[in-house]
């Protein structure tokens, strides 16, 4: 009960705050007190997330409503607590960002503070939802809200057309999970999410199954699952980066949570295809996000794809657990649902913090481009080191949150034995292996997402002249302790995510997860241990022993400062630095199968060593769901509207015949 | 990969045992000359001065000034005036001292040839 | 170490350039001490004709195997402790060559070698310096057109101070070597 009356709170002053935002106008006292507000909002929603977990389901709340929507019926599940965790901190840490990064505002910028509380709202409704009429409007209202976010600077038509593509692909998914929930609702004759999971075995089970892969397909166009991720590089560059960062922090994890819901609140016995198919698609996801974000200059849309690499790592731990329910090992069912949610958290904080810093390096050097910076570190400090942290956390190097995560994951995974099924088992290692391959490329990723603009010299003039001051720091300051907290108090995070677990799934995790206060244990004792505490702790340790080494055994001469060798070349430019696609490019030598690059390039003159001028080299990956599964799905609409069209003629008697048979028919079916 | 190994087990240790052990091929090298003092005359001097191409020889006075640095071991002094010049046979010709590679050879020969 | 100022190798004061040569023998001991049995090259051409290039490639071929004398090449001016430099330093790489050097930390020896290097073939002229001690300070001269494997090893054992110097011995006179 708690959690709901907090989730009222929190709800109450995001409304408040959208029409504080509103009436005030764009005054500086305004956005302060709105984004404050928002702020409370956040902190309440992370309390009310912290209280759902810990205390199970809730019942369900049904405040009122009307005869014709139905009533509006609320509840505080455990899952959905983990989500709110995340929502709270992502508004509390936007709500820090956005006063400082708005100092010029436009003409748009209230209507989009105002759209933006009222999304949260509508976040939290499809979190906080205990029936499918809840869930369906909140879902809808929430898409459309983001279109209006997405569609903040409307002044190019690549702005329009990002937008466009996130509506549309929402639009197509919300008739899939419409479809998805009407059958389950249709079949337990209940609108309420208990009593469904309840009565969710009287459906048969074929039912079940084309459920299943409707909200699976349905929630995987909202998550980001390939192919269904089109619109996450198009609608992520053009959003402004705190819509970017509400987009891929938290409204790519509803889809998530709807995946999650659907997976083991809903439906969760069923035969071992669906686990496998599950983990199959996180895989190619997975695979597919990170060697795209390799071959992308722009900051937004390299951490867009990366985005789609983490929900497919995400998806693959749900996969995974589905696979060893169905052969009854319900301990690695729970502790993959464990580290599939730990690491939604993790993703969520140093997601939003990569996004939120890119919003920063915008703002300071006016460009997303990574060619064109370069020794950001060293004129913004401050971001530099937030930055860093991010990194860290995403490319999953130890001691942070997304080693962890990402290795309790291995650790379900590796069990892949347990299943005793031959087929079964190999599939599960070649995720694993597909995992592996993600993470190496990851890495690399990232030392390129990082060090090509905030290492080495600055590029060009903007990057050399960016200057720190007046640019926001204490969101994305809030989002690097959070996630070095998630990391060094792994245990106390899991100890709470194990209530939720056992009142999500029923099984008792937290005697075999934590024997000792600080180590964590992967579902069976017989296999491995791991700590995250004594890890950070030990790498600190670590890294003071060749410290002492070398204050005590370096020259007692001074230290020479020399220009950096650059091959004795006469005229060295900051530009002759390695670029992001030329570091990149051993990848797109290796997956060329994948690019399949188009490379295009004029010569100013036939003078091989182009002394006489330019030369202009162009090169692009093939687009190749865009090319070969959306057009030729639109071309078809569009053919089948073509033919569809004689209907509307225009003609006022056409359309009174059209009424008259549709009125005939109708009387028929009745009649008959 | 198997080939050079056997080869090379066949061959045995083919590397030179330098500095340990004097290498055969010092003799073949084409080395800076040696001068015969005796033989010099004036002329000839001027005349060795003249064809060397690396103006490693110069006059001072009555003193050939011979720079071992700037010589080439072309051999063109020791064609024109085979009497006056040999070869030296030396290569360690390796010194942190510049100047000490600049030698003044006395000119002792009978002026008139 | 070496003096900053290129050594020109006037004999001007005799004797202060005596005490002078004896102090910085003394420094190039101490410091070639440093090094051990292990040294890193780094080749350098100013401009030469390539022979030099091919007799110093030749020390790390199986024959002469400088490798096994503890002496390695190296690419990275940051990691080399030798410069070993051939050519007449042309003035067109006179940058290169500053950048080279200055790239290297110290302690750090310049080894000059070929005819062209110590000063002989070319005159300083508008496209060259004519020796390479205009713009670097040589620790140790090298002479041959192109100089022999031999010689350079013999060379390279002198800047490390692990053999002798023979030249003092040596007048050049036919009949009447050491």
């Amino acid at each position: 009960m708690t959690a709901l009356v907090l989730f009222g709170i929190a709800a109450a002053l995001w409304a408040l705050a959208a029409m504080t935002i509103l009436v005030a106008g764009m005054a500086g006292a305004g956005i302060r007190v709105s984004c404050g507000l928002s702020a409370l909002g956040g902190a309440a929603v992370l309390a009310g997330g912290v209280a759902a977990l810990l205390s199970g389901n809730s019942r369900v709340v049904s405040p009122g409503g009307s005869v014709v929507a139905g009533s509006l019926q609320l509840q505080a599940s455990s899952l959905a607590g983990i989500f709110s965790v995340l929502l709270g901190v992502v508004a509390m840490a936007i709500a820090l960002y956005l006063p400082r990064s708005r100092k010029e505002p436009s003409a748009g910028t209230a209507l989009y503070l105002c759209a933006y509380n009222l999304a949260l709202i509508a976040s939290l409704a499809v979190l906080a939802s205990g029936g499918v009429l809840t869930f369906l409007v909140a879902w809808e209202t929430m898409a459309l809200l983001c279109y209006l976010l997405i569609l903040h600077r409307p002044r190019s038509s690549q702005v329009a057309g990002g937008a466009f593509w996130f509506l549309a692909l929402s639009e197509i998914g919300f008739v899939l999970i419409v479809a998805a929930f009407v059958i389950l609702a249709a079949r337990t004759h209940s609108m309420q999410l208990d009593v469904i999971a309840a009565r969710a075995h009287l459906v048969p089970a074929d039912w079940r199954d084309t459920a299943y892969l409707l909200a699976l397909t349905g929630f995987g166009f909202k998550a980001g699952l390939v192919p269904l991720h089109v619109w996450l590089p198009a609608a992520h560059p053009v959003a402004p980066a705190d819509g970017s960062a509400f987009l891929s922090g938290l409204i790519v994890k509803l889809g998530v949570y709807g995946i999650a819901l659907f997976a083991f609140r809903l439906l969760p016995d069923g035969p071992a295809w669906r686990g496998v198919l599950t983990m199959g698609v996180g895989a190619v996801t997975a695979a597919i996000g990170v060697l795209y974000a390799l071959g992308e200059r722009d900051i937004k849309r390299f951490l867009a794809y990366s985005t789609i690499e983490n929900i497919g790592i995400i998806v693959i731990a749900f996969g995974a657990a589905m696979t060893f329910l169905s052969y009854g090992q319900r301990a690695l069912w729970a502790f993959l649902l464990l580290a599939g949610l730990y690491h939604v958290l993790n993703h969520g904080c140093y997601k939003t913090l990569l996004f939120l810093e890119a919003g920063v390096t915008e703002h300071a050097t006016g460009t997303k481009d990574m060619d064109r910076l370069g020794g950001l570190a060293r004129v913004m400090p401050r971001s530099g080191v937030i930055a860093f942290v991010g990194t860290l956390g995403i490319a999953a190097l130890p001691p942070l949150n997304g080693f962890v995560s990402e290795w309790l994951i291995f650790e379900g995974l590796f069990q892949g034995f347990r299943t005793h099924s031959h087929l079964v088992g190999i599939l599960i290692v070649v995720a694993a292996a597909t995992l592996g391959l993600t993470s190496g490329l990851a890495i690399y990723a990232f030392v390129r997402g990082y060090g090509i603009p905030y290492l080495g010299m600055a590029r060009t003039r903007q990057a050399a002249e960016a200057t720190e001051k007046d640019q926001p720091v204490a969101g994305p300051a809030l989002l690097a302790m959070a996630c070095v907290a998630l990391a060094v108090g792994a245990p106390l995070v899991l100890v709470g995510m194990a209530r939720a677990i056992r009142a999500a799934t029923g099984v008792v995790l937290r005697p075999i997860l934590l024997p000792g206060k600080l180590t964590v244990i992967p579902a069976h004792t017989n296999f491995s241990g791991f700590s995250p505490t004594y890890l950070a702790v030990f790498l600190l340790a670590v890294m003071i022993v060749p410290i002492l080494i070398y204050r005590a055994g370096r020259p007692r001469a001074g230290s020479e400062v020399a220009p950096v060798w650059d091959g004795g070349i006469i005229a060295f430019r900051p530009r002759m630095q390695y670029s992001a696609m030329t570091f990149s490019a051993p990848t797109r030598v290796t997956f060329e199968a994948l690019y399949r690059p188009s490379v295009s390039v004029h010569r100013a003159s036939d003078d091989p060593a182009g002394r006489s001028g330019p030369v202009h080299y162009e090169s692009e990956a093939t687009p190749i769901f865009e090319r070969y599964l959306y057009r030729p799905v639109v071309r078809a609409v569009e053919w089948l509207a073509d033919l569809v069209r004689p209907l509307q003629s225009g003609d006022v008697n056409l359309y009174l015949l059209y009424v008259f048979i549709a009125v005939l028919v109708a009387y028929l079916i009745v009649a008959v | 990969m198997p080939q050079w190994f056997v080869k090379g087990l066949r061959r045995g240790v083919v590397t030179t045992r330098y500095p340990a052990h004097a290498d055969s091929s010092a003799s073949i090298l084409p080395t800076p000359p040696g001068f015969r003092p005796e033989e010099l005359t004036s002329q000839i001097a001027d005349s060795l001065v003249q064809i060397c191409p690396s103006c490693a020889l110069t006059r001072a006075g009555d003193e050939l000034i011979f720079d071992a640095g700037a010589c080439t071991a072309c051999g063109q002094c020791r064609e024109s005036a085979p009497r006056a010049v040999a070869t030296s046979g030396e290569f360690e010709l390796a010194t942190t001292d510049r100047s000490a590679l600049v030698k003044r050879i006395p000119l002792l020969g009978e002026a008139g040839q | 170490m070496t003096p900053h100022t290129p050594v020109t190798g006037s004999s001007a004061g005799a004797a202060s350039a005596d005490t002078e040569k004896a102090a910085a023998e003394a420094l190039r001991r101490s410091v070639t001490s440093q090094f051990g049995r292990s040294l890193h090259i780094r080749t350098l051409d100013t401009g030469s004709c390539a022979a030099c290039e091919q007799e110093i490639r030749l020390l790390a071929a199986p024959h002469y195997d400088l490798q096994r004398l503890g002496f390695f090449f190296t690419p990275a001016p940051r990691h080399a402790d030798l410069l070993l430099v051939t050519g007449p330093m042309l003035r067109a790489f006179g940058v290169a060559a500053q950048k080279t050097y200055e790239a290297m930390p110290g302690p750090k020896l310049v080894v000059a070698t070929g005819a062209c290097a110590l000063g002989g073939v070319f005159q300083p002229d508008a496209f060259s310096f004519g020796s390479v001690d205009q713009l670097l300070p040589v620790d140790v001269w090298i002479p041959g057109c192109p100089p022999s494997p031999l010689a350079l090893l013999q060379g390279l054992l002198v800047a490390v101070d692990r053999l002798a110097e023979r030249i003092p011995r040596l007048g050049f006179v036919a009949g009447s070597e050491s």
